[in-house]
């Protein structure tokens, strides 16, 4: 297994201690494409933390391409997310001063990779989600879709053992939306990236192959979606 | 490093008001802590010029009043300087210490006369190591010397303000040498001139010791001056003292440990005092300027106290893509000191100016009351203090940065999660 969580638990205490997540059991295998669905106060926020080192859990172990993530120094922590997983945000989370290929050499100046090769590789990755012509564009003369997909090329550039989406398609139209997810399908198809994508759209979820439903606090349904028809409002539009 | 400046410029382009608001703060507290600097050293400066102006190390010895009764003798009595002072000084007991003597004797109130003008003078009579000790500014001419002394020549020394008034302006310092005045009915020829500054008002007139002492029947010197060598330390400096103060205090019978029966004024411990008070003056300088500095620190802390809560989801996004706490904390301390050191080069170098402006308005004599008066003497700043200004700047620029990067390195990288 590529992730595995045994029997985790988290309690946030601001005055009155909050139980969210109640053992969670999960494993991952690597190539899957896997969404975590739920609604909102589910826990699926506070389990994307701890999934992405983010955030420590109390109780239990998170086990990450057999290494145990738990009680990591700050350092540490950088370092594992750096290496080992690729954030994409709901509000793309580029760095507003910096261009596109800044954005996306970012992670690789955090390893000390040397400026000209990582400029070469952002340009690549850039070029590979056909937006090389956009490279030396600032977040803010971009569209929403494209913004997104530079993320996703940032996401992509460290090689990580999984991508994690935290609601990937919460800030785009439809259309959009489905291009992305349609890009995310293909990235898991095409290259074996382990995809893991956090939502509450049904839709949105349909387009994983496999769906983890949470509900306060404790894993419930995994459904199979090989067919990609687990959503009542159809198979090829993302209801929004 | 190139990295570290791009994000740094970066930064400071997206705020340039107010990164230069409050750099002027800075550049201001530099610029003050280097203008008074300055002006110490230029205080320094004159200070020591004039006491080096003799190089010699000296002592004068002034007679004064006993300040306690000795040998059935009452205290408040005056004592006289006389021969036998003399001879003891240029004795064997102190032949290891003391050099060379130069007694001085003094007269008041003697009239110079040419060609039915006069002036009014102190007579001095000195011999030709008194120049050494306290050089006068010829102008022209030579002072008392060795020839004079030996021979009792009537040869006189005049300060500049008595020639312009004996010759009515007629005649220059120059043109003055080798004329003949009056004094008491004999007739001294004009061997030098010099030129008095303000403390010394209208001056003095010199004439050979010797010759003094055989026209006015004068045995006994008013005050001794001497030259010595071999006392180190301000301690062998005092022991020294009061060994030959009780020496000659008991020649006049006065208690051998009364300081107020003869005064000695020590030129070595004089300076050292003075150094030492010069010290205290530059470390009270350096006190008022680095608070001046301080709240340009104070600006720059809270600007970049500003900056790190503007950037807080920028740190959390970093944080999250693999920013350590240390990168974030390097880059606001990196930046913290850029602005610093940047303002604080421009401050100095304002500073530099202003001290060359101060050197060329007020660094030579200024004429005060028609005397000429020097209160500062090359009023300007090293090298070093250069240097310890940059050590000043980097320190401060760190101290402004540590609590804001402190406060940047503790953001949360989940900060980049929440949608704003």
């Amino acid at each position: 297994m590529l992730l595995e969580l045994k029997d985790v638990n988290k309690t946030y205490d601001n005055g009155q201690p909050l139980h969210v997540l109640k053992g969670i059991d999960l494993s991952i295998d690597k190539g899957e494409f896997v969404s975590i669905m739920g609604a909102s106060g589910s826990g699926k926020s506070t389990l994307l933390n701890i999934l992405g080192i983010l955030d420590d859990y109390d109780t239990g172990e998170y086990w990450l391409d057999g290494k145990l993530i738990k009680g990591l120094s700050e350092r540490q922590a950088a370092d594992y997310r750096n290496r080992m997983i690729g954030f994409i945000f709901q509000s793309f989370n580029l760095i507003s001063f910096k261009t596109a290929v800044e954005n996306v050499e970012l992670p690789l100046f955090y390893q000390g990779v040397s400026r000209s090769k990582r400029h070469a590789m952002a340009m690549e990755y850039l070029d590979r989600l056909g937006l090389a012509d956009w490279a030396s564009h600032y977040p803010n003369e971009m569209s929403g879709g494209q913004k997104q997909r530079v993320a996703i090329a940032r996401a992509l550039i460290t090689h990580p053992q999984i991508i994690l989406a935290d609601e990937p398609t919460g800030a785009l139209d439809s259309k959009t939306s489905v291009e992305v997810m349609e890009l995310l399908g293909r990235l898991n198809r095409e290259e074996g990236v382990t995809i893991i994508v956090v939502t509450h759209e049904s839709g949105v979820a349909n387009c994983t192959d496999k769906i983890v439903h949470i509900k306060d606090g404790i894993i419930g349904e995994i459904e199979m979606n090989d067919l990609h028809n687990a959503s009542a409002f159809g198979t090829t539009t993302i209801m929004k | 490093m190139r990295d570290l400046f791009v994000e740094i410029w970066e930064s400071i382009r997206r705020n340039k008001l107010r990164t230069c608001l409050t750099g002027f703060a800075v550049a201001w507290g530099i610029f003050m802590l280097i203008i008074l600097l300055g002006a110490g050293n230029g205080l320094k400066n004159n200070v020591r010029s004039s006491i080096s102006d003799a190089q010699l190390n000296y002592m004068t010895v002034y007679p004064g009043f006993t300040s306690k009764p000795y040998e059935g003798l009452k205290q408040g009595r005056y004592i006289e300087l006389d021969a036998k002072d003399l001879e003891l000084t240029k004795g064997k007991q102190f032949a290891s210490t003391i050099d060379e003597v130069a007694p001085v004797v003094h007269t008041s109130g003697v009239s110079l006369v040419h060609d039915r003008r006069h002036v009014s003078t102190d007579l001095m009579g000195v011999t030709s190591l008194y120049n050494q000790i306290r050089p006068q500014k010829l102008v022209a001419g030579r002072f008392i010397n060795a020839n004079d002394e030996a021979q009792k020549r009537k040869s006189i020394v005049l300060s500049l303000s008595h020639v312009e008034r004996l010759f009515d302006g007629k005649v220059d310092a120059k043109g003055a040498i080798g004329r003949k005045v009056i004094l008491d009915g004999l007739a001294y020829t004009i061997v030098g001139v010099y030129k008095t500054d303000m403390s010394m008002m209208t001056g003095d007139s010199y004439i050979a010791y010797s010759t003094l002492e055989s026209i006015y029947a004068k045995g006994k010197p008013d005050l001794l001056s001497f030259t010595f060598h071999g006392l180190e330390s301000e301690q062998a400096n005092e022991q020294f003292e009061d060994r030959y103060r009780a020496v000659i205090n008991r020649h006049h019978r006065a208690a051998p440990d009364d300081r107020r029966a003869l005064w000695i004024s020590n030129s070595f411990t004089r300076s050292l005092q003075m150094d030492k008070g010069m010290n205290i003056i530059t470390v009270a300088l350096w006190i008022v300027g680095l608070f001046t500095l301080l709240s340009g620190i104070v600006g720059v802390s809270n600007i970049m106290l500003i900056t790190v809560k503007e950037r807080t989801h920028e740190f959390g996004i970093r944080k999250a893509i693999g920013a350590s706490p240390w990168s974030v904390v390097k880059l606001i301390i990196a930046e913290s000191v850029s602005i610093t050191a940047f303002f604080g080069y421009i401050g100095m170098l304002m500073g530099m100016l202003g001290c060359e402006y101060l050197k060329v308005k007020l660094g030579g004599p200024m004429e005060v009351m028609g005397e000429s008066f020097t209160a500062f003497k090359d009023p300007t700043v090293g090298l070093d203090v250069a240097i310890e200004a940059t050590l000043v700047l980097i320190i401060a620029g760190t101290l402004a940065g540590l609590v804001p990067a402190i406060k940047a390195g503790r953001v949360r990288p989940i900060e980049a999660l929440r949608a704003d």
